[in-house]
């Protein structure tokens, strides 16, 4: 169920980890985020989720790739190389979300690692995808073109530093990675489809380096017993994540993240009142 | 032009020293690693691989950075 949950969670803009701490507390299971098997289990279900994000954009990681490795050779990113262009957002954007998750994702998780704390996040995860939507520069509407290009164009260096950056928040149990990152999109002038399709792939190296630096722990000795029920969840995972980007690109076509702002801001409040009678 | 070079030396040189340092994370223990740098705990066995990753992916984008910087201007062709 967890494994299921994760796949879901991990790609809509309502917070996996928030949810992972939430749902235990809420049906009284005896897990806790900061535990070594819950840790161990979390690990797999990430790997699987970003082999799906992998698979599913795998002909635009292709195309990235080359446009990295053209403009290293060329010494310069040609002003009509969207992919080049594309790849390097997606480097700047990592690059402080990496060092910000690895310095400060265990000082976060220990400090907020209560269910109470994910749902009051849960909230102000609602609130900041309302924020995104009432500020964003570009109208929703249905848009032309490769997106990838469109992408490239409208974003520059500065916002994919910024957007990178504030993925870090989603260390917070209850923020979500893929909400900031949309709602950075949309600040900066993506539409949702793009802003998601953006989001998606800034969240493919992040999801797997950071399963891949745990992976050890999955593999040593805190592995064992948990590795069965972790392959079952991680293949649990993978479904829900394919089924949830899929239905996600498609829905970011034509929507906003209005809906997601208002469950997030409904079951934050809901936990939240909950937890404290 | 000046600026140009002194920022790409800057660049190589800030990068080389946090690669260096991020080999110093991931070979020393904590307790082994200078007061001043930050992971430095007297007594611990502890390697910091998180802050020798975080180093090391700063020191090459640093890199990467005088890379691109030092390429000099390229003759553009007319038709696209």
């Amino acid at each position: 169920m967890l494994g299921l949950l994760q796949g879901f969670s991990e790609l809509f803009p309502i917070s996996s980890l928030g949810h992972s701490v939430i749902l235990p507390r809420l049906l009284g299971w005896n897990i806790h985020q900061n535990d070594s098997y819950f840790i161990t289990f979390l690990v797999a279900t990430h790997l699987a989720t970003a082999l799906v994000l992998l698979g599913f954009f795998w002909r635009d990681w292709l195309r990235i790739l080359r446009g990295l490795g053209r403009s290293l050779r060329n010494r310069e990113i040609a002003p009509d190389d969207t992919d080049a262009k594309l790849g390097w957002l997606l480097v700047v954007g990592t690059i402080p979300a990496g060092i910000l998750g690895l310095l400060l994702e265990h000082k976060l998780r220990s400090v907020f690692a209560s269910a109470q704390s994910a749902a009051i996040f849960l909230m102000v995860n609602g609130l900041l995808l309302f924020v995104a939507e009432a500020l964003r520069r570009r109208a929703p509407q249905p848009e032309h073109g490769d997106p990838d290009d469109r992408i490239a164009r409208r974003v520059g260096w500065r916002d994919a530093f910024g957007v990178g950056t504030i993925q870090a928040a989603a260390l917070v149990p209850g923020i979500s990675r893929s909400g900031v990152t949309m709602g950075g999109g949309l600040l900066v002038g993506l539409s949702n489809e793009d802003a998601a399709r953006f989001a998606f792939l800034l969240a493919t190296p992040i999801i797997g380096a950071a399963a891949v630096l745990k992976l050890p722990e999955l593999f040593g000795s805190q592995g064992n017993g948990v590795r069965g029920p972790a392959l079952v969840g991680a293949l649990c995972a993978a479904v829900t994540a394919y089924l949830s980007v899929r239905f996600l690109m498609r829905f970011f076509e034509t929507n906003r993240l209005t809906p997601f702002a208002a469950y997030c801001l409904a079951a934050g409040l809901a936990c939240t009142l909950y937890f404290l009678v | 032009m000046e600026r140009g070079r002194l920022l790409v030396s800057l660049a190589v040189l800030v990068g080389l020293a946090l690669i260096a340092l991020a080999v110093v994370y991931w070979v020393e223990p904590a307790k082994s690693l200078p007061s001043w740098l930050p992971g430095h705990e007297a007594g611990s066995d502890h390697h910091h691989v998180k802050h020798g990753i975080a180093a090391f992916l700063v020191g090459l984008a640093c890199l990467v950075f005088a890379w691109f910087r030092s390429a000099g201007p390229r003759p553009r062709s007319a038709a696209v």
